[in-house]
């Protein structure tokens, strides 16, 4: 197969996916910490205890690394769609354009004003300030989210547009645009899964300390808080948010349904496969082992209810990479389930104050780390691979969205250049948070030391 | 209502090149009057804790131009692709350098990324003069509205046009000396000791070598695109910005003269608006002209968003803008003054 000929967007396509999935490692993180940063800089307001200022600051270091790495690799985001996208902008710019800026103009600039004050400025703002500006960012940060999720769900679900007299996407009403009903059960889905992320981060680092046996008041605070709000969010991103998100494919994208499940063959009382590979030349799923009548319940909410099949589809508007969706779909509810039982089982011991004296589960949780990132992405994934071979859903396709003036050639040569500085990027993060966590929580911030004390 | 939104997007790229532009300069400086590591402490610490809101400036503008130039954010970033992504890993570069090279206490490494800052800096001044001196010269537009062009040229002045020709090269070199002035002035403003000082001589020089260049510009402005000179005379708008510039100029002048560094300051945001502003006016309506035609021009009527966009862009841009504000005078009188590398580590952490 030449990715030339059959797929003219591919290099530009594998750009975008490279770079968007890259940056989202640092958002998804800073987005679910920031409302641990507000709670504790709420809890040292309260109580005045300053172990919670000390886990603020030291997780505000984190915060900032992610957010500088984020930002850098966000503005890639937003100029590749007139650098590699051009024919998609001028098509829809009108429209996807609006949540573009707002995005800029309505959380941006929240969240950069205050993103310096909450990882530098304890000194200069005061504890209520500071307080505020840890607010300030975390609403900035969600808001981000919501906006970018609208552009997203206006190209999974297009709604409020009209097409203008000379054939480009113009808006219709602005409310439906903004009230998307994909984008509620997209940005729930999203954030509650960005939380999940943020809690499994800071619950292992919790259990890092306490297996080696430092920081104790910390590390215990950070398991706590940790695994508390991680059920609580692993649960809300299977129910209900993944399972709405599930039903609104149903409903608006079934061929992606389907795809997903891998379900060639349309039916009633259709099963969910727990283990089976689609094999798309024969057009079956392979070895399958299936809860009959579950894949029918959770898309329609009866046992009975009529599941479409891809045969029932014409071959051109199924999802280009059919085994790619269905395995990205399935690992990514597999974790799912995983973190519902890793961080109930934590719960549980931690309320019967066991957590700290079970190493096996100190480990686990330790070593972690990765899972809800790569369970992220999954998602992500799932929801782009299965939108093609669509941009805008039913409306306008990927491989007539690229720019016709940029070459292989050079989108060849930035995919390069882009892997070998995120590379460079990825190894200097993950020394210097791997550094700041080994000097640990107890390190003050106490400005220039050093050259300037010793004179 | 186009027009007003032609105005908007020039006062974003302008408001960001003045902010932004402080940064550059400063970067640009940061070996020439900060000799230690410390010292260049004090010039992350005066750029550190808004160089994200000002860059979101940028940001902004990129969001606004899909929204309401669609056409035009199309033509022009994949016409310029190399360019912009060689502007995207230098902000890459920049952003990182100015982040981490406080993280570790260590010459070394404070040196290597004090390095990466200097030269990334330098790499996005002279990419954004570029980017300045092409959409004054024009770009090869065919009939489409799509052009590619070649990086660089033979520099020749009657030669083929280019990314970086002789006179896109002009004007680069011009905007970094610019801009450089720009930064210094701010260091004047917001150092102390001999930063400070070795801030204010460089300001000095600096801003006696723009003028000249300010002309030799000005006069190959006029070679290579006459009309816009024409136009441009007959533009109250321009005018205005001529005055714009020529009291700015004044207040710089007494101010670096008497020591004044806020009123030298303001001069400089002055003067800076005043030339970009000048150019943006003179401009209008045409946003991307055509070298091989002028007929093939991108005007700010044929690339603008639909209507119903522009409208409803009408009312959340005015909001955003407001909030923008706040937020930035908020945080401006908080670090109002002179910045101390005790109290504004920005990232000194150990």
């Amino acid at each position: 197969m030449n990715p030339y000929t059959l797929n003219p967007a591919f290099w530009s396509r594998l750009q975008f996916a490279f770079t968007l999935s890259y940056h989202y490692l640092f958002p998804q993180l800073t987005m679910g910490l920031a409302w641990f940063l507000v709670y504790w800089k709420w809890r040292a307001l309260r109580t005045g205890d300053e172990k919670y200022n000390q886990a603020a600051r030291f997780w505000a270091k984190i915060f900032g690394l992610n957010f500088a790495v984020g930002v850098v690799t966000g503005i890639p985001m937003e100029f590749q769609f007139g650098t590699n996208w051009a024919s998609f902008t001028r098509y829809a710019g009108s429209v996807i354009g609006q949540t573009l800026a707002m995005e800029g103009m309505l959380a941006f600039f929240l969240e950069s004003a205050f993103v310096g004050a909450l990882v530098w400025g304890e000194k200069r703002l005061g504890p209520r300030l500071h307080f505020l500006a840890a607010v300030a960012v975390a609403l900035g940060s969600w808001t981000s989210g919501y906006f970018i999720l609208t552009t997203n769900s206006f190209m999974q679900h297009p709604v409020g547009y009209q097409i203008e007299a000379d054939g480009a996407l113009g808006i219709q009403s602005i409310s439906a645009f903004l009230l998307n009903p994909w984008v509620w059960v997209q940005f729930a889905h999203n954030q509650m899964a960005a939380l999940v992320t943020g809690s499994f981060v800071i619950a292992a680092i919790g259990a890092f300390y306490a297996l080696r046996g430092v920081h104790a008041a910390q590390a215990r605070l950070y398991l706590q808080t940790g695994t508390t709000m991680g059920l609580i969010a692993a649960l809300l991103v299977a129910f209900p948010t993944g399972d709405q998100q599930a039903k609104m494919v149903g409903r608006h994208q079934p061929v992606t349904l389907a795809a997903m499940e891998g379900k060639f063959v349309g039916g009633p009382e259709a099963g969910v496969a727990l283990i089976g590979q689609p094999n798309v030349a024969a057009r079956r799923l392979d070895n399958p082992i299936e809860i009959p009548g579950a894949l029918s319940f959770l898309a329609y909410g009866h046992f009975g209810s009529f599941v479409h099949g891809l045969n029932e589809f014409p071959e051109d508007t199924w999802p280009d990479n059919i085994e790619l969706l269905y395995y990205s779909f399935h690992l990514m509810i597999t974790l799912g389930t995983l973190f519902i039982i890793v961080m109930g089982i934590a719960v549980f011991q931690n309320w019967r104050g066991r957590l700290e004296s079970s190493p096996l589960l100190l480990w686990v949780l330790m070593l972690a780390i990765p899972f809800p990132y790569i369970a992220n992405i999954l998602g992500w994934m799932t929801a782009e691979l299965g939108r093609q071979p669509w941009l805008i859903y039913n409306l306008f396709r990927t491989n007539d969205g690229y720019s016709r003036m940029v070459s292989n050639g050079s989108t060849i040569f930035t995919l390069i250049g882009f892997t070998g500085l995120y590379f460079v990027l990825g190894l200097l993060f993950l020394y210097l948070t791997g550094r700041q966590i080994a000097l640990g929580p107890d390190r003050q911030m106490t400005g220039v030391k050093g050259k300037e004390d010793a004179s | 209502m186009i027009a007003a939104w032609f105005g908007v997007i020039s006062f974003m790229i302008i408001v960001y090149m003045v902010l932004d532009g402080r940064n550059f300069g400063a970067g640009m400086l940061s070996w020439q009057v900060a000799k230690t590591p410390l010292e260049r402490r004090q010039i992350i610490a005066a750029i550190g804790p808004l160089w994200m809101w000002h860059e979101v400036w940028l940001i902004g503008f990129g969001g606004t131009l899909v929204a309401v130039f669609p056409r035009l954010m199309a033509t022009a970033f994949s016409g310029y692709y190399l360019a912009l992504m060689l502007i995207l890993w230098g902000f890459i570069l920049r952003g990182i350098s100015l982040e981490v090279s406080g993280h570790i206490n260590d010459r070394l490494w404070q040196s290597f990324w004090d390095t990466v800052f200097l030269f990334s800096n330098f790499l996005l001044a002279i990419l954004f003069g570029a980017a300045a001196g092409n959409l004054e010269r024009g770009v090869p537009l065919d009939a489409q509205g799509d052009f590619s062009m070649a990086f660089f040229t033979d520099f020749t002045p009657y030669g083929n046009v280019g990314l970086l020709d002789w006179y896109t090269v002009s004007v680069a070199i011009f905007v970094a000396v610019l801009l450089a002035a720009h930064g210094a002035t701010y260091l004047t403003l917001k150092t102390e000791g001999s930063v400070h000082d070795r801030s204010a001589r460089c300001a000095k020089r600096l801003w006696v070598a723009v003028l000249p260049l300010f002309i030799i510009i000005s006069l190959q402005s006029w070679k290579i695109r006459p009309a816009l000179f024409q136009d441009s005379i007959r533009r109250p708008l321009c005018w205005l910005g001529c005055l714009v510039i020529i009291i700015s100029a004044g207040a710089l002048i007494s101010g670096l003269a008497s020591g004044r560094e806020k009123r030298a300051f303001a001069g400089s945001n002055g003067v800076l608006a005043g030339i970009f502003g000048t150019g943006a006016a003179a401009l209008f309506p045409i946003m991307l002209y055509s070298t091989l035609a002028p007929e093939n021009s991108l005007t700010a009527h044929a690339v603008a968003a639909h209507p119903n966009s522009l409208l409803f862009a009408a009312v959340w841009w005015p909001v955003g803008f407001l909030l923008a504000t706040i937020y930035f005078i908020f945080m401006s009188r908080r670090y109002a003054g002179k910045v101390s590398v005790r109290k504004d580590n920005q990232g000194f952490y150990d």
